[in-house]
């Protein structure tokens, strides 16, 4: 008995200090739900820490959300995409040093009968004009991310207000929504990032409607400004920056495939 | 049935195999709900131990409140916590937003009302006659009060326990302090609600497994301790 | 000759109801003291007083001459010299041994000196050797001479005792007797309630008699 409270007070021991034993410098980031469910930043971000020897805490959350957190400080650096946000951002002095690191295209995916058509339509807007027609159920991200944004703005563009129990507003992450959407049988807008990432075995819908201009991605890195926020690790976040947007990390980027298509796509130098 | 069992499948594998991303989760998991509980017993006992032996005006409505705390919702927790340590808040200079230290701030105020609580049934439940017992023979009020302790110490276990049973299987304070970053504040259950929204049902499933187990091992010496 | 404990107009009750009205008593050291009275006259009260685990509610108590300050720090020195036996003992948690050597160590006696009295203590209540016995396996006989022990182990100056002799066997309560009634030789005062009416006469030493609280008649 008392040789098995020793050893569990020495197991409890070791366990507690794991939390707290971590001496290296933590880097925090908020980013998009689409950069870590893609499995871009399990490549992407080893290289870095190993290279400045410390840890990045990545916040997986939507950009909204990911912006705010650098609004309020509570992170050193943010990896978004929603270009108006993010111009916004700079301009409320709350980010300095914003760069391109990479793009994709959204894609609406749906089930692969296609039940209202969107096939034929020619431009986004009037593919969710179908959609909004038919009644057919769509999945919408409803967390105020990149991907949300950009959809209501096709919405907007579209001239409806969508309404009614066809559209679920699901607040959730993408990865979540494209499984939400899968289980359903549902369209929604997606990342082709994080589609090609689920693609397959973790669902069948299918890319309906592509390839418009409107439907251009693309992903901005930003650091929190130091001079609003004094404690931010500013050399750091800007380590991380010339890092992803360097040769290094931009060719992780566009080698990174899932499923064997590439994701995410770098701007030709 | 055949997606149900291939997952299953794969869950055992992966737990068997002492996969990186279950162990470390299981890690931080433990860690967290050992340290927030540690805390709790420091606060939780000694309060619970005063309402249990003190006569006092208001005692009653004292107790009531502890009683509500018990059932305090972890994301209101979440919130208020996260209100007050965002670089924003009052705490804000701490910096300790989505870092362990948050999760066990959090998990610590939702076990406190727990520990107190059990403790001050245990202490209602005692023998009336340790306080004066101890007295007689000598001791102080502290003396004697600590004397009443030890011997309701199964009882204060079991408080102890059940609190360490709640933080270890809560989602909110973990998911709204910690953020669920990878590899160092990502728990048991925050990979579980992010891995089966992603669709990774066998990851999800092995935790699940695991944090059952800790839940029936929890339970279990709950039951040895009250039994005593 | 100096009074152990003198009680002046002491008055308690429980609400409405005065359960304790002693106007003048005095109790001198080295003396027996069989305490009678039906139920409720107050006994238990009265010991609770003397053993100054609760305050009166009007009248003043002396201890040795000395009015007693209900205070924690001003009591505490005061009930190390006395020690109370309830009707049912409550034994702690462990062995016999933890049991009477827990007043011993709060008063910082260790070592040899503990081994020593805590042996000396249970031979005295005719359990030698019971040392290492669970506290909560003894019989009810045992038990109470365990508590015994554990109040005898103080050799305290005062020795209050609520029924001792109630609750145990025959044999039991023969054996307790002449442990008690051997005490005030050794130079500690006995204060013990009791309902058996053959007990003060058996015992001697002196009857206090409570009637409904109050002092019906001494001998």
């Amino acid at each position: 008995m008392k040789i098995l409270s020793r050893f569990l007070f020495a197991v409890t021991t070791f366990i507690m200090l794991c939390t707290v034993a971590s001496a290296e410098d933590r880097l925090k980031m908020s980013t998009t739900t689409s950069t870590q469910d893609s499995g871009l930043l399990k490549v992407l971000l080893p290289p870095f820490e190993n290279k400045a020897n410390c840890k990045v805490d990545v916040v997986a959350v939507g950009t909204g959300q990911a912006l705010k957190l650098g609004e309020a400080g509570d992170v050193d650096v943010v990896f978004v995409h929603a270009r108006k946000l993010e111009d916004k951002f700079v301009a409320d002095g709350f980010g300095v040093n914003r760069k391109d690191v990479m793009y994709n295209d959204f894609v609406v995916i749906g089930p692969k009968g296609d039940p209202a058509g969107i096939a034929k339509a020619k431009t986004a807007a009037e593919a969710l004009k179908l959609i909004a027609a038919k009644q057919s159920s769509f999945i919408s991200r409803g967390d105020k991310s990149g991907t949300h944004t950009k959809e209501q703005e096709l919405w907007k563009s579209a001239g409806i207000e969508p309404k009614g129990s066809w559209y679920v507003e699901a607040g959730q992450g993408m990865g979540p929504v494209i499984t939400m959407a899968t289980e359903r049988q549902a369209y929604t807008l997606a990342d082709r990032g994080t589609y090609n990432a689920y693609k397959g075995q973790k669902t069948d819908l299918a890319i309906l409607f592509q390839g418009e201009k409107g439907l251009f991605n693309p992903y901005g890195i930003i650091a929190v400004n130091p001079k609003k926020f004094p404690h931010v690790k500013h050399d750091l976040a800007m380590k991380l920056i010339d890092f992803v947007t360097g040769a290094e990390g931009q060719k992780i980027i566009a080698d990174y495939k899932a499923h064997g298509e590439p994701v995410f796509f770098i701007y030709k130098k | 049935m055949e997606f149900l069992a291939e997952t299953f499948r794969t869950a055992i594998a992966l737990i068997l195999s002492l996969d990186g991303e279950v162990v470390t989760a299981v890690a931080t998991s433990i860690s967290v709900a050992l340290w927030s509980i540690l805390f709790a017993t420091l606060a939780g006992v000694p309060a619970g131990v005063a309402v249990g032996i003190t006569e006092f005006p208001g005692k009653r409505l004292v107790i009531t409140i502890l009683n509500t705390l018990m059932a305090l919702p972890t994301v209101v927790v979440g919130l208020a916590v996260y209100g007050i340590i965002s670089r924003q808040g009052p705490l804000g200079e701490l910096g300790i937003l989505f870092t362990p230290k948050a999760m066990i701030i959090g998990q610590t105020v939702l076990a406190i009302p727990i520990v107190a609580n059990f403790t001050l049934s245990t202490v209602k439940g005692a023998d009336p006659r340790i306080i004066p017992t101890a007295l007689t023979l000598g001791a102080g009020p502290f003396q004697s009060v600590l004397q009443l302790a030890k011997e309701l110490r199964f009882g204060i276990m079991a408080a102890v326990i059940a609190g360490f049973g709640r933080v270890i299987a809560e989602v909110g304070v973990a998911m709204m302090l910690g953020g669920n970053i990878r590899g160092y504040t990502r728990t048991m259950t925050t990979a579980i609600a992010m891995e089966t929204g992603k669709g990774e049902f066998a990851l999800g499933l092995a935790l699940g497994i695991i944090l059952m187990a800790v839940a029936l091992l929890v339970n279990l010496f709950l039951n040895i301790l009250q039994q005593r | 000759m100096n009074a152990l404990y003198r009680l002046i107009g002491i008055r308690k009750s429980h609400g409405q109801r005065t359960v304790l009205a002693i106007d003048d008593l005095a109790l001198y050291p080295g003396k027996l003291y069989t305490l009678t009275g039906a139920n409720g006259a107050g006994k238990t009260t009265l010991l609770n007083l003397l053993a100054l685990l609760t305050p009166p509610c009007g009248g003043e108590l002396r201890y040795e001459e000395e009015p007693v300050r209900w205070s924690n720090a001003a009591l505490l020195p005061l009930r190390r010299q006395v020690t109370l036996l309830h009707q049912s003992p409550y034994l702690f948690d462990g062995i016999v041994f933890t049991n009477v050597a827990f007043g011993l160590k709060l008063r910082g006696i260790r070592g040899e000196e503990k081994q020593r009295r805590v042996k000396q203590a249970l031979e005295l209540v005719g359990l030698p050797g019971f040392g290492q016995r669970r506290a909560r396996e003894l019989s009810g006989g045992e038990a109470q001479r365990v508590a015994m022990a554990r109040a005898l182990a103080l050799e305290p100056k005062v020795l209050l005792l609520d029924e001792p002799l109630a609750n145990v066997d025959r044999a039991t309560s023969e054996y307790l007797e002449g442990v008690i009634a051997a005490l005030p030789g050794r130079g500690t005062t006995v204060i013990m309630t009791t309902h058996d009416p053959e007990h003060p006469g058996r015992l001697g030493g002196e009857l206090i008699h409570l009637v409904a609280g109050e002092l019906a008649c001494r001998i």
